[in-house]
């Protein structure tokens, strides 16, 4: 369940967690886009380069590796396939610009608490229940990942050997883990939302909140210089051309 | 036999739970494991069928090393049933949630049938043979769970907070049922924060806190001891607080008693027979 530890928040106090959610939020989405603008690896690289630290400079750079770890076995497969189907060094490329769609994403969510992340989302305008909805959703990843370990005990308790079998066999096994985890998850969301009701959810339209969030000056820095990050991309990738040492492509 | 020698465990990204545990359970015994939330209970239990490795020190069980057999081999021998019966029901019936396990371990259809009918009897759940165990009550649910552990016949019984939850006539039906197996011969071991409960039924008493045993002995020794009961953040048994009470009053009242049954004997024999 180690994937899940990429929702696992912790209140930490650095640069990157003390800025606005909404700059993060805004970071996070332009340096996406800046990898889906480039294919070329070195490019990719340095992007992943300056996302690791990022992450340093949260000090979340451990807890993210042990993310990746959890999904070394989808990375993995992931490279075999596009080998299989293109070039060794296209499937390495890919993969590269994997790892920096993941760490774009942890950088929003390792560093902003659920909470932080709804009043972010209602100062977008997003309708309060639909942030609360997300900000709540996040919140229980942990717990469920709880859960399914909880279960997964319990049913190789029972003698349930997850690993035996062909194929089909293996995939059925965990038939016995699913089934509790969503009986428990339906159970809680309703004894959830019973307890939002009897606290009066959504009894009044205009809602006051304990914390607002404001921009300080080095958001509206990070800001300016993600933009920057976008236009000079699509202008050397699309206008001028990249110098030769940044399209090198693997020789495989 | 159960030995744990030293363990030591943390969990990752978590609170180190042992810190050098060591304890022996002889077979045949009843032995009930108590202490504050977060002392370390549940994951000594989950030592004793490999659920859980120790990261340093070893657990034995019945001469074998668990670090050596898997979770499906010990599970046969050490049954575990978990606190909360809604983390393993997923069958359609109660008769095919029970007979999960013995499907698991390979017993022949036949058997299973046998086993399976023999033990929704004993747990007095035989009309709901083919109901949904998603449709029963909390307790009922408890029960199925328990049933589809006692099915294969486990040596060593582990009980997680079994009386949470249940009414004070079922409690006391499972009180019976855990004492029956130990006549029967069988290791029972219950992990519970009902005092009443482990006064009534135990021999021994694990008391831990903060990842350390505090305490192992007689029920009237430990349960008695109110230095024990304060580290552990427990209370007395009612029984004892009563006896503690009336020695204050009766000079020789003795004090260290859990049980209804002793106090009153005690007062009967202070009575003059």
């Amino acid at each position: 369940m180690s994937v899940l530890q990429a929702f696992n928040f912790r209140r930490k106090n650095t640069v990157v967690h003390r800025l606005d959610p909404r700059t993060k939020l805004y970071l996070a989405i332009t340096l996406l886009i800046v990898s889906f603008i480039f294919s070329e690896v070195v490019v990719l690289s340095l992007i992943f380069l300056f996302l690791l630290l990022v992450l340093a400079a949260a000090r979340s750079l451990s807890q993210w590796f042990r993310t990746i770890r959890g999904l070394s076995f989808l990375l993995i497969i992931v490279v075999l396939f596009n080998s299989m189907f293109a070039t060794l060094g296209y499937a390495i490329t890919f993969v590269v610009r994997l790892l920096d769609i993941m760490a774009c994403f942890s950088i929003f969510f390792l560093t902003v608490h659920p909470d932080d992340l709804a009043q972010a989302l209602i100062h977008l305008h997003v309708p309060f229940d639909f942030a609360f909805t997300l900000s709540i959703a996040t919140r229980y990843v942990p717990t469920l990942a709880q859960e399914a370990q909880t279960i997964i005990d319990a049913q190789m308790s029972r003698g349930l050997e997850l690993q035996k079998g062909n194929m089909i066999k293996r995939i059925r096994n965990y038939i016995p883990i699913l089934i509790p985890l969503i009986v428990c998850s339906i159970r809680r969301a309703l004894s959830v939302a019973e307890s939002l009701e009897s606290r009066a959810f959504g009894s009044t339209k205009r809602r006051t909140y304990l914390h607002a969030l404001k921009m300080a000056k080095k958001d509206h820095f990070v800001i300016l210089l993600a933009t920057l990050a976008v236009i000079v991309s699509i202008y050397y990738k699309f206008l001028v051309g990249l110098p030769s040492w940044l399209t090198w492509q693997i020789p495989l | 036999m159960i030995t744990a020698e030293e363990i030591w465990f943390t969990y990752p990204d978590g609170p180190t739970a042992l810190r050098g545990v060591s304890l022996r359970i002889r077979d045949r015994e009843l032995v009930a494991i108590m202490g504050e939330n977060g002392a370390g209970k549940t994951t000594l239990v989950k030592h004793f069928n490999g659920l859980l490795r120790p990261q340093e020190g070893s657990v034995t069980v019945d001469g074998l090393n668990t670090l050596q057999v898997s979770v499906a081999e010990l599970a046969r021998k050490v049954g575990y049933v978990f606190q909360n019966a809604d983390h393993q029901l997923f069958s359609e019936t109660v008769y095919s949630e029970v007979a999960f396990a013995l499907n698991n371990f390979g017993y022949p259809e036949k058997e299973t049938r046998r086993r399976v009918q023999q033990v929704l009897r004993l747990l007095d759940l035989e009309k709901y043979r083919n109901s949904s165990p998603f449709s029963l009550s909390g307790g009922e649910r408890k029960r199925v769970a328990l049933a589809s552990t006692l099915c294969f016949d486990p040596e060593i019984i582990v009980l997680d907070e079994p009386t949470i939850g249940q009414d004070g006539s079922q409690k006391k039906k499972l009180g019976e049922l855990i004492h029956s197996f130990n006549l029967e011969g069988k290791t029972v071991i219950v992990v519970t924060h009902d005092v009443e409960f482990a006064a009534e039924y135990a021999q021994r008493i694990v008391a831990m806190a903060r990842g350390r045993i505090i305490a192992d002995g007689p029920s009237k020794k430990v349960l008695t001891n109110p230095k024990i009961l304060e580290e552990c953040a427990l209370l007395a048994p009612q029984a004892t607080q009563l006896a503690q009470r009336i020695s204050e009053r009766v000079k020789g009242f003795p004090t260290e008693l859990v049980s209804v049954e002793e106090v009153a004997s005690a007062i009967r024999e202070f009575l003059g027979g």
